[in-house]
């Protein structure tokens, strides 16, 4: 009979990494000063230098791996506490949904790109789909808005299999050239549809649940009044654990199982039954439905939304974040996100040069650690013990 | 619909298809020999363009203005420089990745196609903002009862003729050709055979990427403008152009690339309120055709082996 | 050591060319129930093709394939493997970062449940099934090595050549197949590996009481010792059939292999 496992990792290294990252991000994003937030940056590489040298990340590895519920638990805890370390700051918060949001867009794409091998270079478009239908719903309908995000989800998966289906039977190159003219032409597309606003945009009414209009700040007797992106921190927080939650138990079934099979050997998937184009469907709908809803979410808290936020650049930006964070790695992706997102945003000169940057760093990784950041480790179908 | 406005789309259809049909040679070049989607062949031709234009303009500085002189300098020195850009992306890119997965060169090509444009973007004088290209063949028009026929396109036209019926010498005729195929057909038993593969795929994405500098600057001289990000959806097209033609297959290829000309071209006769969406239609169609014929019109090169 | 008389599997003028070249020229072949037939000739013969037209990968040109009675010609490999014909490949073809126990349940894919709804919020049903294949997988790679019965959840990258072609096999029995098409699966081993695998091959077959297998092998010693039967190939064509004994003493045979004596 196998082994027994050895004791379970202790949770200390973990909760010593949670606190020790979101001491770093209030720091991080509390700091106005360039110089400031460029000694943070190199202190963290520095830091990390010296952590995988000493091969010091393995504890932090090991105690996530086995104590994982203990640890999503204490992540929400530390993402809640940074929320309102800045209740009262309304670009910050933004900026902290906005990560979020970009996170579970991304989830999307490693269940597309990760799981099932389906390259997808519209991962904004589909994302701008979810931003349009909720533009459109809010304004026309009484729909609950709780509603007009599953909607937005439901669209994006919609117009994916209908641009993907007829050439599903076919080469992994045949999507890449189609979701590539797809993010191309869908910007363009927008921009002459006066219907969706035209160039202009458009605007886009705000999230309410139960009847609490999320546009209104949060005030809590005469102590405790915050800015009214709290109410989008902690609703993108929710969709973000319910994405989080969602694909990690679809990569810890036979689903999960099924996709990797047809993305290493389509062949050898076929001789023992794969329908193929039923799993590269399933990850496709799948992966553009959680990226509509972060969409939706997203343009309700944006208010408005216009065609520019939606080309290709943005959807490039999507896939270097897959790349880096490890493909298949829903942990590296979050960590990819922060890197990706907040840093142009606290390193003012970085801006112009995002893309360049990106595009860079991502040849270096597919060249010198193609398995990204956070590479993907061994199925464990269910976590705690590896073997029976 | 009148003789004259029905010449015109026809000879813009054929100038278009002729385009696009070389850089659709060149995806096919890429993944005949290497198996490898080169997502950064539009802007490679977007970069022969920009060097053209900077030969060109260096070139009046020195005091050399006539045409004569000037069009050969230009094509030059973007077919050259394309061609050693080609070979060491070949180098330093490419052949490293030779034992990863596919996914990663297609990835690596599209990141270095960003790479590219964003570098034009940001370090070309005032490169964000679209370049006015000389116009370096003769202007005159003929007219043919209600058809008007330009001077340069017909050049441009036939030197793109020329040049896809060189190329195919080249391949089927030559030494050099016959290692490209050899290696194309199968790595192992060319090596065996004496062929230097890493030379082959240099020279293979050299070949490769002149054929995007020529296409560049004709883009440059039809539409006498560039600009940095016109090598994306090029590029997008032209790969569409070679699958449905079938990848690997230079035939396949160029009528790919006409085909997508014209469907752009019955799109825009069909819609003519709005111009993108004839990019819609043809994309579509293209859809619909991949779907219907998966390896292609002619068929894409398969080399699995079970 | 003969089965029934039964034919299991029948194989009339099979065809298969790929443009000029004939890989398949009107093959004949009849496989008896619970017998192991050795497939042999030299290389280029159009063995694996066979086996790429009857496992559904390459559509037959002309022929017809009947399987249990039912004509299985140009059928997709889906339904091949549904019907209960699986295989291994003659290029190891198994998915190196994924564990033994992952690449093994690939081959039991129409024994597990699909359906979204249990896999994601029916865990508790899910785990059930979880480990009661867990035992079932550990339990046929120990019939072929035990160490490699402990190392489930390993990656199979990590594994030498002997070790995966056992986990393809397993993975090609744990869905308990009526008929196994094995290609060259003692190619890259040493001899003892070898005489091990076979062994091992043995084994299964008096543990699954109802299975035929055809073998595709360059080792004679293989072939004499575990075959029932055997069908000599050479360009596409059936050139010799009959036990080991009888092709060995075939001057066709030895001819093919070995080219004609001047």
């Amino acid at each position: 009979m196998a082994s027994l496992s050895p004791a379970p990792a202790s949770l200390f290294p973990g909760l010593l990494g949670v606190f020790s990252i979101t001491a770093y991000l209030t720091a991080f994003l509390h700091i106005e000063s360039q110089i400031g937030t460029a000694l943070l940056i190199v202190g963290a590489m520095a830091l990390i230098a010296l952590l995988v040298r000493f091969n010091a990340l393995d504890h932090f590895q090991r105690s996530f791996a086995e104590r994982e519920k203990a640890m999503n638990a204490a992540i929400v805890v530390a993402v809640i506490m940074l929320a309102l370390v800045f209740h009262q700051d309304h670009f910050t918060l933004l900026l902290i949904a906005t990560v979020m949001i970009y996170m579970t867009a991304s989830l999307g794409l490693t269940v597309q790109f990760g799981y099932a091998g389906v390259l997808n270079f519209a991962g904004a478009s589909f994302f701008g789909i979810g931003c349009y239908t909720s533009a459109v719903l809010t304004d026309g309908t009484t729909i609950p808005e709780v509603l007009i995000i599953v909607v937005g989800g439901f669209m994006a998966a919609l117009v994916g299999v209908i641009l993907l289906l007829p050439v599903l039977r076919t080469r992994g190159h045949y999507s890449a050239v189609i979701t590539i003219a797809f993010a191309l032409l869908f910007k363009t597309f927008l921009e002459v549809n006066d219907v969706l606003g035209g160039p202009q945009g458009l605007s886009v009414g705000s999230m309410s649940f139960l009847g609490w209009d999320f546009n209104q700040g949060i005030e809590i007797g005469e102590v405790f009044e915050a800015s009214f992106y709290l109410n989008y921190v902690l609703a993108s927080l929710v969709l973000l654990c319910l994405a989080f939650v969602f694909v990690r138990r679809l990569d810890r079934s036979w689903i999960g199982l099924n996709m990797d099979a047809i993305r290493l050997d389509e062949t050898a998937a076929a001789c023992f039954g794969y329908n193929i184009t039923r799993w590269k469907v399933t990850a496709f709908m799948i992966g553009n439905a959680i990226a509509g809803m972060a969409g939706a979410l997203y343009a309700m808290m944006l208010g408005f939304i216009a065609p520019t936020n939606f080309d290709f650049g943005a959807s490039l930006i999507l896939v270097s974040i897959v790349l880096f964070g490890g493909i298949g790695s829903p942990f590296g992706v979050a960590v990819a996100t922060l890197i990706v997102v907040l840093l142009p945003e606290k390193l003012q000169i970085l801006q112009e040069y995002r893309f360049l940057i990106y595009a860079t760093l991502v040849i270096l990784v597919l060249l010198f650690r193609p398995d990204g950041l956070l590479p993907r480790p061994v199925r464990a179908y269910f976590t705690g013990r590896v073997s029976p | 619909m009148d003789i004259g406005l029905l010449s015109q789309y026809l000879v813009n259809g054929l100038m278009l298809g002729m385009m696009y049909a070389l850089v659709a040679v060149g995806f096919t070049l890429f993944f005949g020999v290497l198996d490898i989607i080169n997502f950064s062949h539009g802007d490679s031709l977007m970069v022969g363009t920009f060097t053209g234009l900077a030969a060109y303009i260096a070139l009046t500085e020195i005091g050399i203005v006539s045409p004569l002189v000037q069009v050969p300098i230009v094509l030059a020195a973007a077919v050259l420089c394309l061609a050693v850009l080609g070979a060491v992306v070949a180098k330093y890119l490419i052949l490293p990745l030779r034992a990863a997965p596919p996914l990663n060169t297609l990835l690596i090509t599209l990141m270095l196609g960003t790479v590219l444009r964003e570098a034009v973007r940001l370090f070309y004088p005032d490169g964000s903002n679209p370049k006015p290209f000389p116009a370096l063949l003769p202007t005159q028009s003929y007219e043919f009862g209600q058809f008007t026929l330009r001077v340069d396109n017909v050049i441009m036209f036939l030197a793109g003729v020329v040049v896809i019926i060189g190329v195919h010498l080249l391949i089927n005729r030559t030494k050099l050709g016959l290692a490209i195929r050899a290696v194309a057909q199968d790595e192992e038993t060319a090596k065996i055979m004496g062929i230097n593969f890493n030379l082959i795929v240099l020279v293979t994405f050299a070949l490769g990427s002149a054929l995007a500098a020529f296409a560049g600057i004709l883009n440059g001289l039809y539409y006498n403008e560039i600009n940095f990000s016109v090598g994306l959806l090029l590029g997008a097209i032209g790969f569409s152009a070679a699958i449905i033609g079938g990848l690997g297959n230079i035939y396949g290829a160029i009528l790919g690339g006409f085909l997508f000309a014209a469907l752009q071209t019955i799109g825009a006769v069909a819609l003519p309120f709005a111009s993108a969406y004839k990019d819609v239609f043809a994309f579509g169609v293209v859809i619909l055709i991949m779907a219907w014929r998966p390896t292609g019109l002619i068929s894409e090169k398969v080399s699995e082996r079970v | 050591m003969t089965g029934t008389v039964t034919p299991v599997l029948e194989i009339e003028g099979l065809a298969k060319h790929f443009g000029g070249l004939v890989a398949l020229d009107g093959i004949d072949l009849s496989v008896r129930q619970n017998e192991i037939l050795g497939l042999i000739g030299p290389n280029g013969s159009g063995k694996t093709t066979l086996f790429n037209v009857l496992t559904g990968i390459y559509l037959a040109d002309a022929g017809r394939i009947v399987f249990n009675d039912d004509d299985i010609t140009n059928n997709t490999a889906q339904a091949i493997y549904d019907r209960g014909i699986t295989r291994t490949f003659q290029r190891s073809r198994l998915c190196l970062d994924l564990s033994i126990f992952d690449n093994i349940m690939v081959g039991n894919h129409k024994r597990l449940n699909p359906d979204l709804w249990f896999n994601l919020m029916r865990r508790q049903r899910f785990r059930e099934e979880y480990e009661k294949n867990v035992v079932e997988a550990e339990l046929l790679v120990r019939t072929f090595d035990a160490p490699l019965a402990d190392r489930l959840f390993d990656a199979v990258g990590t594994f030498p050549m002997i070790d995966r072609r056992r986990i393809e096999i397993c993975r090609a029995l744990i869905s308990q197949p009526t008929m196994l098409l094995l290609d060259e699966p003692s190619a890259g081993m040493t001899d003892d590996e070898t005489t091990e695998l076979m062994a091992d091959i043995l084994e299964v077959k008096q543990r699954f009481s109802d299975l035929t297998i055809i073998i595709i092998e360059h080792e004679m010693g293989v072939i004499e010792r575990i075959t029932d039967h055997c069908v000599v190939l050479n360009f596409g064509q059936k050139i010799a059939e009959g036990s080991y004994q009888d092709i060995a003493a075939d001057p066709l045979v030895q001819e093919a292999y070995l080219g004609i004596d001047e």
